[in-house]
């Protein structure tokens, strides 16, 4: 309650205006109770970090087709992208030129672990579904 | 760094058969670091012999990140449904 909703009351309690009064007084007070109010900044949770990147692929149902559940852990995603420093200078370039001809021009000793990073993070705030044919694809983290 | 995974569940779901099997993990840790203290001198001087080509160095690397990605196997599930066949692996 406001010091302004307090002097309202104090005022009615000394009868030195009506109940009406009161509560015209009071209504316009209540501008002031919203700005008091959190924002929406305020009041949502911190974010937790995501531990486990999930794929969950869904057929339709009576299609008899297969489905998938995979639960990856982060920290594997994370062991797996050092693994890439094992991999031969050639070999990325034999990987390069299958993407290439995939249509895809991307150079894959351009991923850092950084850009990772930041795909986990936006990941976070996304959920892909994508529903095509007699399947649903849902790719999220949690 | 987590630890390695404990225990590793495989299940497969038939519609006649069904196996489920639990497999302690943890017992095959201590053989492996015996096997890895016992080989690591050996990998040592390999490294050293092929340092001159990138292979030395990739050797030395591997060890510890190959045991990064073991650590990192705890949680990992894999669900599939293969029509008259369920199959799960889990890594607990």
């Amino acid at each position: 309650m406001s010091d302004n909703q307090k002097r309202i009351l104090d005022l009615l309690t000394e009868k030195k205006i009506s109940v009406d009064e009161a509560q015209r007084l009071l209504s316009l007070t209540e501008p002031e109770k919203d700005t008091e109010a959190k924002t929406p900044y305020e009041t949502a949770e911190p974010k937790r970090k995501p531990r486990y990147f999930r794929v969950q692929v869904q057929p339709e149902a009576g299609s008899g087709k297969e489905s998938v559940n995979v639960r990856i852990p982060m920290a594997l995603i994370h062991a797996g992208m050092k693994l890439t420093y094992l991999i031969p200078g050639h070999a990325s370039d034999d990987v390069n030129e299958a993407l290439r001809e995939k249509g895809i021009n991307f150079d894959v000793r351009n991923f850092k672990e950084e850009d990772f990073e930041e795909l986990v993070a936006a990941l976070t705030d996304l959920e892909v579904d994508v529903k095509g044919g007699k399947e649903k694809v849902h790719i999220y983290v949690e | 760094m987590n630890c390695p995974p404990l225990l590793m569940r495989l299940g497969i779901y038939g519609q006649r058969r069904r196996l489920s099997l639990w497999l302690p993990l943890f017992l095959l840790w201590p053989l492996a670091a015996a096997v890895a203290i016992v080989l690591a001198p050996l990998v040592l001087l390999a490294a050293l012999i092929l340092w001159p080509i990138v292979w030395g160095k990739l050797m030395l690397l591997s060890g510890p990140l190959l045991f990064r990605c073991l650590c990192a196997l705890r949680g990992l599930e894999l669900n599939l449904n293969l029509g008259k066949r369920l199959l799960l692996i889990s890594f607990k």
